[in-house]
């Protein structure tokens, strides 16, 4: 799906630092290594978001057997997502020079 | 896939509520990964029934706070082929919110506060149908543009119609409800205050050049 022209949000920019960070991680273990800045109740319309935008996408884990339940999606981080963190890392640490200086 | 060896797994029962209650992209992105979350923390937990129960508590906030969430998320608004889905209007979700919101303030805040949202969320919706039928006409000041937001009702417009009697005696039930021992002051002022008016309008009716500009009353 085509990106969006709007802005990072601080939210979706902590999930891909994680995801570029731990590799492909499914919402409750982003949750748990963000140190309380996701919640569980939101973090998968944030990354259903980042979906719609092209910044992540997910895939069902494969079924474990014996196990009950539904299996759980992973989120990895796409081509455009690697270049938009890129980017605004790189436009955050100029912001940040330009007022410092 | 959610039933093994007679034993249900959690959240079964909030993914069959959850296509009543949601577009089919939103259950597919976010409720069922959701409850997958759940159904695999639980698993973890096994036999130790306390992180079990901490489990299932988390996940089902987690459920009940997408119901809040979901009408905000408008990359996940049905498609033409999600008509199907029994409930994807936004009035409708917004309804179920609203309910869960009033049961979660009832439960956490008790009934008196529950009482009191419904009256001011009933009086809201009353004056926004009666503005939505009759526009007002009352000009927004300039530099009311830059003042701080605060909740001030002297500094509320208050068409001089019928939205604006609602208004009035929406807030006072609303106040006196939750302050009765100010019930009677309320009342009286109300009165009063309806009394003044009326000798106002009366008085500007006979005098329409005198005073300032912007206190003259425009009778319509």
């Amino acid at each position: 799906m085509a990106a969006q022209n709007a802005p990072l949000a601080r939210k979706e920019q902590l999930i891909l630092e994680l995801l570029a960070a731990g590799g492909p991680m499914y919402g409750l273990l982003l949750v748990e290594r963000s140190s309380g800045a996701l919640k569980r109740g939101t973090v998968y319309v944030t990354l259903g978001r980042m979906e719609a935008k092209g910044l992540v996408e997910s895939e069902q884990e494969p079924p474990v057997p014996g196990s009950i339940g539904l299996p759980r999606r992973i989120y990895r981080l796409t081509p455009l997502g690697e270049r938009v963190l890129r980017a605004w890392t790189v436009f955050a640490r100029e912001l940040a020079w330009e007022v410092k200086s | 896939m959610t039933r093994t060896n007679g034993r249900r797994a959690p959240g079964t029962i909030l993914l069959r509520i959850a296509p009543r209650l949601f577009s089919a992209r939103f259950v597919s992105a976010v409720v069922e990964p959701t409850i997958a979350d759940l159904q695999s923390e639980v698993a973890a937990a096994r036999e130790r029934r306390l992180m079990g129960l901490r489990a299932r508590w988390r996940g089902y906030c987690a459920f009940w706070t997408l119901t809040l969430v979901a009408p905000f998320a408008s990359w996940a608004e049905a498609t033409e082929r999600d008509t199907a889905v029994a409930s994807g209007n936004l009035v409708g979700r917004l309804a179920v919110g609203a309910t869960v919101l009033l049961v979660l303030t009832k439960a956490m805040l008790g009934a008196s506060v529950a009482v009191l949202a419904t009256a001011g969320a009933m009086v809201a919706i009353l004056i926004h149908a009666w503005y939505e039928r009759h526009p007002s006409d009352i000009p927004t000041p300039i530099e009311r543009t830059w003042r701080s937001p605060q909740i001030n009702f002297s500094s509320t417009d208050v068409g001089g119609n019928a939205g604006g009697l609602i208004f009035v005696v929406g807030s006072v039930l609303i106040v006196s409800i939750g302050l009765p021992s100010v019930l009677w002051f309320l009342l009286a002022g109300t009165v009063g205050g309806c009394f003044l008016a009326w000798r106002l309008v009366n008085w500007h009716a006979r005098h329409p050049k005198w005073g300032l500009p912007e206190n003259r009353i425009v009778l319509r």
